[in-house]
């Protein structure tokens, strides 16, 4: 089927995702986890409507647009939240993207409670979690859970901006049916999870 | 850059980071077989070459009452090639016998058994899946005419109902354990035969809790019921199978009241098992060291191949009998000849033909008397008067340990190759330093037949050399005073290429440039070849093309609980620690799992006034362990499991040297144990 993508005519096979074709800047989409459609990053114009490319597939006839003055715009006022309420400094991508498109978090002012305040949790002979860091994209509880290794160790706890993953009753992984098989770790995208070997 | 882990026959494609003499973190690349996911071993178990306990310096000692002396690459080699030479002279070529590794590449043992082949004429060449799978080689050759997985683990996406019989597979084969329980997720069914809760058996939609020694019972039961019920495949049987109605008739004493009888799974449960797995199309046996290991592993095993026999489930897609390999390479090390009755390939070395193959390759006249098995090996102490062990344990994974330690004592030259000390090495006269996988080029074949690279990332720490260097440069000092050739080569990928041409049907189309990418699965003849996924579609690898159904029988194991060891010990692994440890109890690993526990049904516990926790005895007319107590459900009433990894508390020393008349696989499975409490 053909589509359009920044005036451009291209064809694609049924089923394909908008974000395999267009190049908007992602976070919670990967592919070895069902998680998408979280964090609005990869929001695309598609015939007027904005809607997450990692969760929408392509279709006959679309006029997809990817890099419009408004989009940039969400864009880059979604990164500065992420970055008042996430530490960000192990993910050097998100740092990039917050550079590329001139995102200020200053402008907002200060914060009052975010999860940066969170101490590490170091519960483990391997691997730390550090949810100063997390964005709350849940692949890591996807990769426990359904995605992979069908132990759910790992779920979504508290609401809103304390709203975070860890444990069953933020019990210690040990207690848990954990396997520490560090799948978790793999596919987190800002380095809140992460191997004690990696600690100096 | 990509290699492979160096654990088990999953063969999981890694990414270690290293950076100042340690490893940042390890990352899977999304490729198969593994794509992305790894399990604890591969993910945070791959340090072990940073170890202090690293072996650096090749040492010697002409006498076991002398302390190792450190010496040169030039004199232990001289050393070793002289002492070699010695025996060979005084009591030929039977008195000598080599060990290469299925920790090691394909290359390496390749070379090792062309060492011991062409240049010592023995074949006494054996390797470690004689203690692990040989029961299922036996079965499988002689009924299929091949002995690894018949289906690709990408088939495990397409298979609608599982058959997992004795096979631990969240803790041993972990990333195909989760995918199977994932695909379980996806609607497809399990059926689990164990008699151990496991992380299977918890997944399972159907667990039969079998008595332990028992499954064979089982499994001619179900074939019975098959047969009876009308449920099995005639077309597939006329036409490709042979020697079905003299196996039929060996059904008959397997009925559902005995088997309920023997096994204490209800009868309901069994014709239930049976029913499924008969019709299911896309149904897939695998199995693993519950089988294997017991006097009658390759009965088992047979069992197994001829219910798949019956209902037609071999050669096609989503279904077929899948052996777990157990050590990373022990496909490739099979593959690459390191069994005492068949060169590279599985070509017979009794077979005049696959000698003359041979011959003409290696110029030289090869010995065509089959070798012995590795556990005879051991009990042909001192006749046997030299071993060359290459990454080989055997104090701590032979079973008996008390009895084999003995045996090494009276050996009279013992070489040990390996990358880290161990509980062999003490027993020594020459020992040769190994570079570990991170330190070296060459290939590991994985459970499903894929040849994958592993890459150097690191230089071997001390004097420690490639295994390939090492058996490369004794080879040269044995050819020299043999008069014999001996070719050499500039590194593994040279070795490959005679390889390729030693087998061109089944390696001849895989190059180093193909494995760039993803693996290549045997066979795979040319290079436009994708290599094979699914064995035997059309024809089996016999002499009449077809299968042969082998008639099996029921025996007890060879030793029952009695009054004064009422107990019976199973043997086994736990997910954070591999055989006999010598690696993950180097790693990081060691930390989340440092002792041992042996698993005791809270029932026994009771009776006995052991609490979950306490320190106790495990003894067995063969010697005695100390073990913490870990009363849980998982393992049945009656039965105590206990995980071989722990050198200070062998489990082995428990075990017996019964062996399986076939395969000469030791029974681990079964023995008979009291529990004693301290004081
Ligand atoms: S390491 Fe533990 S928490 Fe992370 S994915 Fe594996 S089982 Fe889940
Ligand atoms: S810990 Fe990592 S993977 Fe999990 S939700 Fe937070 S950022 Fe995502
Ligand atoms: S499943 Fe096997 S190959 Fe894969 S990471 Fe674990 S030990 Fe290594
Ligand atoms: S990547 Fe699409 S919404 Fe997060």
């Amino acid at each position: 089927m053909r589509l359009k993508v920044n005036g451009q005519e291209v064809e694609v096979q049924e089923g394909t995702l908008l974000l395999e074709i267009t190049d908007p800047p992602h976070l919670c989409y990967h592919p070895h986890t069902e998680t998408r459609g979280l964090c609005r990053l990869c929001l695309v114009e598609v015939n007027g409507r904005l809607l997450p490319a990692c969760a929408t597939q392509a279709q006959e006839g679309m006029e997809v647009r990817t890099d419009t003055e408004d989009l940039r715009t969400l864009r880059k006022t979604l990164l500065e939240w992420l970055a008042l309420f996430t530490d960000l400094s192990l993910a050097p991508g998100l740092q990039g993207l917050l550079e590329a498109y001139g995102a200020h978090p200053g402008r907002w002012g200060r914060v009052p409670e975010t999860r940066k305040e969170r101490e590490p949790i170091r519960d483990n002979p391997f691997f730390l979690r550090d949810y100063a860091k997390c964005i709350n994209c849940r692949r890591c509880v996807d990769a426990c859970g359904e995605g992979i290794m069908g132990v759910w160790a790992l779920t979504l706890e508290g609401r809103g901006l304390l709203a975070h993953p860890t444990t069953p009753l933020d019990r210690p992984l040990p207690e848990t049916p954990c396997v520490f098989c560090g799948n978790c770790i793999q596919v987190c995208p800002t380095g809140a999870l992460r191997p004690l070997s990696m600690e100096v | 850059m990509r290699t492979t882990c160096p654990y088990c026959g999953v063969g999981c494609q890694v990414e270690p980071e290293i950076q100042g003499g340690r490893i940042l973190r390890v990352l899977a690349p999304d490729i198969p077989p593994n794509h992305g996911a790894l399990c604890v071993k591969g993910r945070f178990g791959l340090d072990f070459p940073f170890s202090g306990k690293r072996l650096l310096y090749p040492m010697v000692r002409e006498d076991r009452r002398q302390a190792f002396r450190r010496v040169s690459w030039d004199e232990a080699l001289d050393y070793t090639a002289s002492q070699l030479l010695a025996v060979l002279k005084r009591r030929g070529p039977e008195a000598i016998a080599i060990f290469p590794s299925a920790k090691t590449t394909n290359e390496e043992v390749y070379l090792t058994q062309k060492l011991a082949r062409a240049l010592l004429s023995t074949n006494h060449v054996d390797h470690c899946s004689r203690l692990c799978h040989s029961s299922s080689t036996v079965a499988l050759s002689r009924s299929l005419g091949g002995a690894s997985m018949t289906n690709p683990i990408e088939d495990i996406w397409k298979t609608d109902l599982f058959l997992v019989v004795g096979s631990n597979t969240t803790e041993t084969h972990p990333v195909i354990g989760a995918m199977i329980k994932k695909r379980v997720r996806q609607g497809a069914g399990l059926i689990v035969v164990d008699p151990r809760y496991t992380g299977m058996a918890e997944a399972a939609t159907l667990w039969l809790r079998v008595r332990p020694g028992t499954d064979l019972f089982l499994l001619n039961a179900m074939a019975r019921h098959i047969l009876e019920e009308g449920l099995w495949d005639q077309g597939y049987v006329e036409e490709r199978t042979e020697g079905f109605a003299e196996w039929r008739a060996s059904l008959e004493p397997y009925t559902l009241e005995e088997a309920e009888r023997i096994t204490s799974v209800e009868k309901e449960k069994i014709a239930l098992a049976a029913r499924l797995y008969a019709t299911t199309k896309r149904a897939g046996a695998y199995w693993a060291m519950g089988v294997t290991q017991h006097t009658k592993g390759t009965a088992t095993a047979q069992a197994l191949v001829n219910l798949a026999l019956l209902t037609g489930k071999v050669g096609k897609e989503g279904a077929g009998l899948n052996p777990l390999r157990g050590q990373n390479n022990v496909q490739g090390a099979g593959d690459m000849g390191a069994l005492p009755d068949v060169f590279p390939g599985y070509l017979k070395v009794s077979d005049q033909a696959a000698r003359k193959r041979f011959e003409a390759l290696w110029g030289v006249e090869l010995n065509p008397e089959p070798g012995l098995r590795m556990t005879e090996v051991f009990e042909g102490i001192p006749k046997v008067e030299a071993i060359y062990l290459i990454g080989e344990d055997p104090v701590t994974s032979e079973p008996y340990q008390d009895h084999l330690k003995a045996k090494l004592k009276a050996l009279p030259f013992l070489v040990v190759q390996d990358i880290l000390e161990n509980e062999t090495t003490p027993f020594a006269h020459v020992v040769l330093p190994a570079a570990s996988f991170l330190e070296k080029d060459g290939t590991f074949t994985n459970t499903d037949r894929r040849v994958q690279r592993i890459r150097k990332l690191l230089d071997p720490p001390g004097e420690a050399r490639p295994d390939w260097w090492i058996v490369q440069e004794l080879g040269k000092r044995l050819a020299r005073a043999l008069g014999r050739p001996w070719a050499l080569y500039p590194g593994p990928e040279a070795i490959w290429e005679e390889v390729r041409r030693a087998i061109p049907e089944m390696m001849g189309g895989i190059t180093y440039r193909r494995l760039e990418g993803e693996g290549v699965r045997w066979p795979c003849p040319h290079e436009d070849h994708p290599g094979e996924a699914v064995l035997f579609r059309e024809r089996f690898n016999t002499p009449s093309g077809k299968a042969r159904f082998f008639p099996v029988h029921f025996t007890p194991p060879a030793e029952t609980p009695s009054e004064e060891y009422p107990f019976t010990l199973s043997t086994g692994r736990v997910l954070f620690h591999w055989h006999g440890g010598t690696l993950s109890r180097n790693s990081q690993l060691k930390e989340a799992y440092p002792e041992l526990k042996v698993e005791v049904n809270p029932k026994d516990a009771q009776r006995l006034g052991i609490g979950d926790g306490e320190v106790i005895q495990v003894v067995s007319r063969r010697g005695r362990i100390q073990a913490r107590a870990w009363v849980t459900e998982r393992t049945p009433e009656g039965v105590v499991y206990a995980p071989f990894h722990f050198a200070e508390a062998p489990a082995n020393r428990l075990t017996l040297n019964a062996l399986d008349p076939f395969s000469r696989i030791p029974e681990y499975k079964v023995s008979a144990v009291r529990l004693e409490k301290l004081d």
